[in-house]
């Protein structure tokens, strides 16, 4: 087992192993991976769902240039049984919808407020019975059933299984969702954090990314 | 030898009292009393004050009853219902969290819509706060003398006289000091409700829930809302010394928990 630790957003979860298995992988809402590293977690890799928080430990010399290396988008889920009857994206707006999204400052949360913006649907946000910190969270709690509706990226759609049905969004509103990575300072595994980088960035990296769902830069 | 143990006492007791300290050090008292004004961490307190409320109101109403059944009665398969009371002590809260979904989920075995609601909260709170409750209650009905409900019985008093004049009375000081415990743990409860209620500003996001929420985007919020926790946590703790000084010694409340 490599020393080295990963510390990459949620949604990665089931691609990032399929790259290299040998990290320690941490996964978890982006802004509180970035939190963590400020206060001096042993990350050697981070990888962000939005620029923001690669950028932001950047300007503050905590890790090296951020790199693009996938793109996303975000879709509409809802449990198979779809007992609330959502067809589109405008259904949201009806009373007694129970919506779970992203909470503000995490990436999806962030994303998802950007699209129900450009969507003039700002009003659906009175139907969130819970601001989730990471997407992954959102993703339990639609397959569960527990919720009726939930924003997630289109890559969470395929490790949910059959538990979810997805709606599409239109193209037109979609937030653009970059993923940084970038190596934190002061780390004895740099050599390590960079092969990493190079195999994510690799053909073979960038084929797994494809596979799973991602667009690439 | 003296020495040696004052030395590792101080130690010890330094190490549980730094994250404590350091809560009120990070910044400056003006700055923890300026962020509790903060819409989130007044909301917070709101929702944890009134599903506690309500969580213990639910304990000490269902629970005094079961704990002078269980104190009282000698029967087959006690310690089995006694143990089951104390699961909820050592119990990981997510294991609560996915209970509390798999029996009161929309999939569930009672398939409710309670989840999300602040009904959600008082069930979690209750569920991982009852058993401090209940087995102090339990402790305290036992430790009464029983010439006294002799006594009453000989004279006439039907059970549920000797249960409000005899037994009430006596074990009032242990009784207060499960709900205390009860209340302090039910304030802290964090990983049921996060799953089976979520979080959401005024209606299930209680203060730990808040301090996840906020420690990430505004850790002097999260601050503020944790140093009232040790604030709330330690009064409550200090009433329940005072409340057991007059009740019961640890030495006769130990025997009990193995019963």
């Amino acid at each position: 087992m490599s020393l080295l630790a990963v510390f990459a957003a949620a949604s990665l979860t089931a691609v990032f192993p399929g790259i290299d298995r040998a990290p320690r992988f941490q996964f978890g809402g982006s802004d509180q991976l970035a939190f963590q590293i400020r206060q001096g977690a042993p990350a050697d890799v981070f990888a962000s769902a939005s620029p923001k928080y690669a950028q932001q430990l950047h300007a503050r010399g905590l890790c090296s240039k951020p790199k693009v290396f996938a793109t996303n988008t975000l879709v509409l889920i809802v449990p198979r049984a779809n007992a609330a009857h959502i067809r589109s994206v405008y259904d949201l707006r009806r009373r007694g919808i129970k919506l779970v999204v992203g909470a503000p400052g995490v990436p999806i949360g962030d994303y998802t407020r950007t699209l129900l913006a450009r969507l003039h649907l700002r009003s659906a946000l009175s139907n969130v019975v819970s601001n989730e910190t990471d997407v992954k969270l959102v993703v339990a709690k639609v397959a569960l059933g527990e919720a009726d509706a939930g924003f997630v990226y289109r890559t969470d759609v395929k490790p949910a299984g059959k538990r979810v049905i997805q709606l599409a969004l239109p193209a037109t509103v979609q937030p653009t969702v970059k993923y940084e990575l970038c190596i934190p300072t002061k780390r004895k595994h740099s050599q390590l954090a960079a092969r990493f980088v190079r195999e994510v960035l690799s053909r073979r990296g960038r084929a797994a990314l494809k596979a799973a769902g991602f667009g690439l830069p | 030898m003296r020495a040696a143990f004052a030395v590792i006492a101080a130690l010890a007791l330094a190490f549980l009292a730094l994250p404590v300290v350091a809560i009120f050090l990070r910044v400056s008292p003006a700055t923890l009393v300026r962020e509790l004004g903060d819409p989130v961490a007044r909301d917070a307190l709101v929702v944890s004050l009134r599903t506690s409320a309500l969580a213990q109101l639910l304990v000490v109403v269902l629970g005094t009853p079961t704990a002078y059944m269980l104190a009282t009665r000698r029967f087959r398969g006690r310690s089995v219902l006694l143990t089951l009371v104390e699961l909820p002590l050592v119990l990981p809260p997510a294991v609560a969290g996915i209970g509390l979904l798999a029996a009161f989920g929309r999939s569930g075995l009672l398939s409710t819509s309670l989840a999300f609601t602040q009904s959600a909260v008082v069930l979690a709170v209750s569920f991982v706060a009852a058993p401090f409750y209940v087995r102090t209650a339990v402790a305290a009905f036992e430790s009464i003398d029983e010439t006294l409900v002799a006594a009453a019985r000989t004279l006439g008093a039907r059970p549920w006289r000797v249960f409000a004049r005899i037994a009430l009375p006596l074990a009032a000081s242990g009784l207060g000091a499960g709900l205390a415990l009860s209340f302090a743990r039910g304030l802290g409860e964090f990983g049921a409700t996060i799953m089976f209620a979520g979080s959401l500003q005024r209606v299930t996001q209680t203060l730990p829930l808040g301090i996840y929420a906020e420690f990430a985007q505004s850790f002097d919020v999260a601050l503020a809302m944790g140093a009232l926790l040790v604030a709330f946590s330690f009064t409550l703790l200090l009433g329940v010394k005072w409340l057991r000084s007059d009740w019961i010694s640890p030495s006769r409340f130990a025997p009990s928990v193995s019963s």
